[in-house]
């Protein structure tokens, strides 16, 4: 398996089959006279920005904190993945994960709301 | 059996998809401005967009991955972000086109201002991808879609000088106006190469789960339902050749339009004018729609799904939600529907290279399409595509200056 051509970027899926983001950024550990090893994946915005600049994460972080918005990092444990093949499978639920709570809040505040957001047509698969 | 009803939708798609305001107002002012000599321009776009659906619906069925899900994990977010970005602002001035053209349509028949329109056309849209099944939205604009064969027809009724419909086959210069006619050779490539067309089809090609036993499937839906979107696409030059050009009107005066299919057609033609104008770009509106929530979606790694109950995919639901909104205030705001057509289609083949190019490395990477990759003919094609998309982004701007 090869960390940056299977893993990073790849669609997350949790134990339930939802899709749960994608793997933003792998974090090594590195240990002294032993080989370095995967700590945990990296996901969310933060990670995201970060790739992008560094500057940009800082703008980023100090956007969120004078809007008051704690940020508690979505970190995936290595030893929690399953699978890694077209996607990457692991044993979280993805509900219950940080990087969750936006759709959780336009869930409830905004999309359930409105009339008509409980219908499903997932029965009607061609 | 069920493989002929495939191909049979997957062509109505191909109608619907394809001729959207971009199509309409670039062959209608080709028409209108240059006869029936840019044909030629008609035809090579509608080789590539061929080529190009059905490389994208390949990749979806061999490796189960859309085409911005490949292109993230191949070519990493640090590069997937330049095009992504580009693709949401060209999508949103594209929707906002779209629904101008419905809007328009709408003006046609009531007399009253498009702007007036907007709204409600946005509320409509909203409506029908908030309640329907991907099914449903996909097969009614599709038959919906039937409409715009009017203009094959209004072609034909005109008896055109059929020598120089066919000489406008053989790519030609201009002996006069050269900016303006470069400038709308590029807006039609433009209209016809719709990146929003390449990521829908592929996002559809998931949502209907296709796999390796549907590529035949695939190839005959790319090439009959891109070809027959075409014919359409040259119908509406051959009317405006027919009748705007001899008139002397040109598309400014958009007013005239419907003169197109009513000197052929009546009373009748006018109403046939108005309908597959609004019906084409409504359809477009749609996939335009979808396809963003699709793409921002995929880029992040959401739950996505037409099918699927708005509240459990609330961000997906709130993207189209405000794109929706936003693109409505752009049509509102922009002002003249088919200056922003134009310009928007431009700008489209101004960002087309920056997904082709690694689109067509991703087709020959063995990890996703194993022994499906491109063959020598997709990847002749491919350098073709690419090479030309290059050189057009290059001179897009130049020529909008001059020729626009």
């Amino acid at each position: 398996m090869d960390l940056l051509l299977d893993v990073l970027d790849q669609q997350l899926i949790d134990k339930h089959g939802r899709k749960s983001g994608k793997v933003d950024g792998i974090a090594i550990e590195l240990r002294e006279g032993k080989p370095p090893r995967v700590a945990y994946l990296d996901m969310g915005t933060d990670v995201l920005a970060r790739r992008l600049s560094p500057r940009l994460e800082r703008w980023l972080q100090r956007w969120r904190a004078r809007i008051g918005r704690e940020v508690v990092p979505f970190q995936v444990p290595w030893s929690k993945v399953k699978k890694v093949h077209l996607t990457v499978d692991a044993d979280i639920d993805a509900v219950k994960e940080p990087g969750y709570h936006i759709e959780r809040w336009l869930a409830e505040h905004v999309i359930g709301p409105i009339p008509g957001s409980q219908i499903s047509h997932e029965d009607k698969q061609r | 059996m069920k493989n002929v009803l495939k191909v049979a939708l997957g062509v109505l798609t191909g109608i619907g998809g394809f001729l959207d305001v971009g199509a309409i107002a670039t062959s209608a002012e080709a028409g209108a401005v240059f006869g029936p000599r840019l044909l030629w321009v008609v035809a090579f776009g509608t080789l590539c967009i061929i080529f190009l659906v059905e490389m994208a619906g390949r990749l979806a069925a061999v490796s189960k991955h859309t085409l911005a899900d490949a292109l993230r994990e191949r070519f990493g977010w640090k590069y997937f972000v330049i095009p992504f970005s580009c693709e949401v602002v060209v999508d949103l001035l594209v929707l906002a086109a779209e629904i101008g053209g419905v809007c328009l349509a709408l003006q046609f028949v009531t007399g009253i201002s498009y702007r007036w329109f907007a709204i409600p056309v946005a509320l409509l849209l909203w409506l029908l991808i908030w309640l329907g099944s991907f099914a449903f939205v996909e097969d009614a604009t599709s038959i919906l879609g039937l409409v715009t064969l009017a203009f094959v027809v209004g072609a034909i009724k005109m008896r055109p000088d059929w020598h120089s419909v066919a000489a406008g086959f053989v790519p030609s210069a201009p002996a006069h106006d050269g900016p303006h006619y470069w400038y709308i050779a590029l807006s039609i490539i433009g209209a016809i190469i719709s990146p929003y067309l390449i990521y829908f089809y592929s996002s559809g090609a998931v949502e209907d789960g296709w796999s390796v036993k549907e590529l035949r499937v695939n190839r005959v839906v790319a090439t009959i339902g891109m070809g027959f979107g075409s014919v359409v696409a040259m119908g509406v030059m051959i009317c405006a050749a027919t009748t705007l050009l001899p008139a002397g009107i040109g598309m400014d005066d958009y007013a005239q339009a419907p003169l197109m299919l009513s000197r052929a057609l009546g009373m009748w033609g006018f109403y046939l004018f108005a309908a597959a104008l609004g019906v084409a770009c409504f359809g477009a509106c749609i996939e335009i729609t979808l396809e963003l929530a699709y793409l921002n979606a995929q880029t992040f790694g959401w739950n996505w799904g037409e099918n699927v109950a708005p509240k459990k995919n609330a961000r997906f639901a709130a993207i189209y939600t405000g794109a929706v909104l936003v693109a409505a205030c752009i049509t509102i705001v922009a002002g003249d529907p088919l200056k922003l057509t134009l310009f928007t289609m431009a700008l489209t083949v101004t960002v087309l290279p920056l997904l082709l190019l690694p689109m067509i490395m991703l087709m020959n990477d063995r990890k996703f399409l194993g022994k499906h990759r491109n063959g020598w003919i997709s990847n002749t094609m491919g350098v073709v595509i690419v090479v030309t998309v290059i050189v057009l982004a290059i001179f897009a701007i130049p020529l909008q200056i001059l020729g626009g």
